[in-house]
């Protein structure tokens, strides 16, 4: 179900109504400068910010810098957010998948990345990554959605989202096109937007 | 190598999971400005693939808590984005930008006799890009700076530190070596902050955002994709203050 984002007026102004403010609430304060604010929008998506990370770069002294960047970024950046284009919890974390992102393909790049491909080609690493994402996925509905996609919809979006990998590193994993890569993505995201019934 | 409208329009799942090559991503970014259903579709699309974020929740070490809101504290946050004012500029000034408008525009002139004119998508793209920078042009603080880099080349930002954005030009760049790139970087206090790889296309213009605070750019050559530090000296560094 799509979720209603709270508008900034049901802040409660008094503590005799304690309720919880959204991500898209607190983000708006932080964007006034408020550090409270940004103390408890820290609370509010650390967890999925630094697990987001930890599972695209892996490396755990890594994965801690390219958090902390993340956090400065949210707070530095909180200006620019347009609630208008999407709920604060799809921008803080779209951030921070660019963010892992640009870390492993910049290391990457570094290591002549292609006998990195070509390596892994040989060691099919999608039943690896289908099975760590089955097993410790927390939300039931995102992993009963996944279970809708083909195995190659799943594969794509998942190797791209998880792995960090560019839609041509997923298609010489799967041995596809590229063409068939980028539509397996869309499909297999459209799908599981449908399943989801998320809105943007 | 340039790709038609209806083949940018699949990238949207790829754009989503951010599968593109930066060339790539910038674009379709550019598609995506004037393409509203694609737009709506890379909304959804991302908030789609940030619930598989959502899903891989794991709490940082503890420690890191105090650590960043002690950086929040001791870091300025961006200025927002503001109405453009219409004022009136010093002759040097307008000059200045004149010169910047005159680049931006002998840029689109070569880009143009590079593709194939015939083209419309292209020119359609060329004549918004073009749009897009004189509106940034006509912001009221931008400030024009140049310098020159080796053989001839000379590099040209335009600051504007309201929109917190820089538009940077080359002209007469060598290639940079097979597998290399060109890349630019924010400099201050602290380390290079990366804003972006110049585009392929030798001379055309390229934005970046996130210049506030720095000194200077400068240009580097790294490996393809980019560099999180810069691991080549500066061949080009305009100071910007």
């Amino acid at each position: 179900m799509p979720k209603r984002e709270r508008s900034l007026q049901s802040i409660p102004r008094d503590d005799d109504r304690p309720a919880e403010p959204t991500a898209n609430d607190l983000l708006a304060l932080v964007a006034r400068g408020d550090e409270a604010a940004f103390e408890r929008l820290y609370d509010h998506v650390s967890g999925s910010v630094f697990g987001l990370i930890r599972r695209v770069v892996r490396d755990q002294a890594q994965s801690e810098e390219v958090f902390q960047e993340v956090m400065l970024e949210v707070w530095r950046t909180a200006t620019r957010f347009d609630p208008g284009k999407g709920s604060a919890n799809t921008w803080i974390l779209t951030l921070t998948h660019r963010r892992a992102v640009d870390r492993v393909r910049s290391a990457q790049a570094a290591t002549h990345r292609e006998e990195h491909v070509a390596r892994l080609d040989t060691t099919r690493p999608f039943d690896e990554v289908s099975e760590q994402v089955d097993g410790r996925l927390e939300q039931r509905q995102v992993r009963r959605c996944l279970g809708n996609l083909t195995d190659l919809q799943r594969e794509s979006v998942l190797l791209a989202y998880y792995q960090g990998y560019s839609y041509p590193e997923v298609a010489s994993l799967l041995g596809l096109p590229l063409g068939t890569v980028k539509t397996r993505m869309r499909d297999g995201l459209i799908r599981l937007r449908d399943c989801m019934g998320v809105t943007g | 190598m340039r790709s038609t409208s209806a083949e940018l329009h699949t990238l949207t799942g790829a754009y989503a999971v951010n599968a593109l090559a930066d060339t790539e991503r910038t674009a379709f970014e550019t598609h995506l400005d004037r393409c509203g259903s694609c737009a709506a579709e890379v909304a959804e699309l991302t908030a789609t693939a940030s619930r598989l974020g959502t899903a891989v929740d794991s709490p940082p070490p503890p420690h890191l808590r105090a650590r960043v809101l002690k950086a929040a504290a001791e870091t300025r946050q961006l200025p927002p984005r503001t109405a453009r004012v219409p004022r009136i500029r010093r002759l040097r000034e307008a000059g200045g930008l004149l010169v910047a408008a005159c680049l931006v525009a002998a840029v689109v002139v070569t880009a143009q006799g590079l593709g194939s004119t015939k083209d419309s998508d292209t020119l359609a793209q060329i004549s918004r890009e073009y749009s897009q920078f004189t509106d940034f042009l006509s912001t009221p603080d931008v400030k024009l700076v140049s310098a020159a880099g080796p053989d001839g080349a000379t590099g040209t930002a335009v600051v504007s530190a309201s929109r917190d954005e820089l538009l940077f030009l080359s002209r007469d760049l060598p290639e940079p070596p097979a597998d290399r790139v060109y890349q630019l970087w924010f400099l201050d206090a602290g380390d290079p902050r990366p804003a972006g790889l110049l585009p392929a296309t030798g001379s055309a213009p390229m934005m970046a955002s996130g210049v506030s605070g720095a000194q200077k750019v400068a240009v580097t050559v790294e490996p393809q994709g980019g560099s999180a530090t810069p691991t080549n000296p500066p061949m080009m560094v305009i100071s910007l203050v």
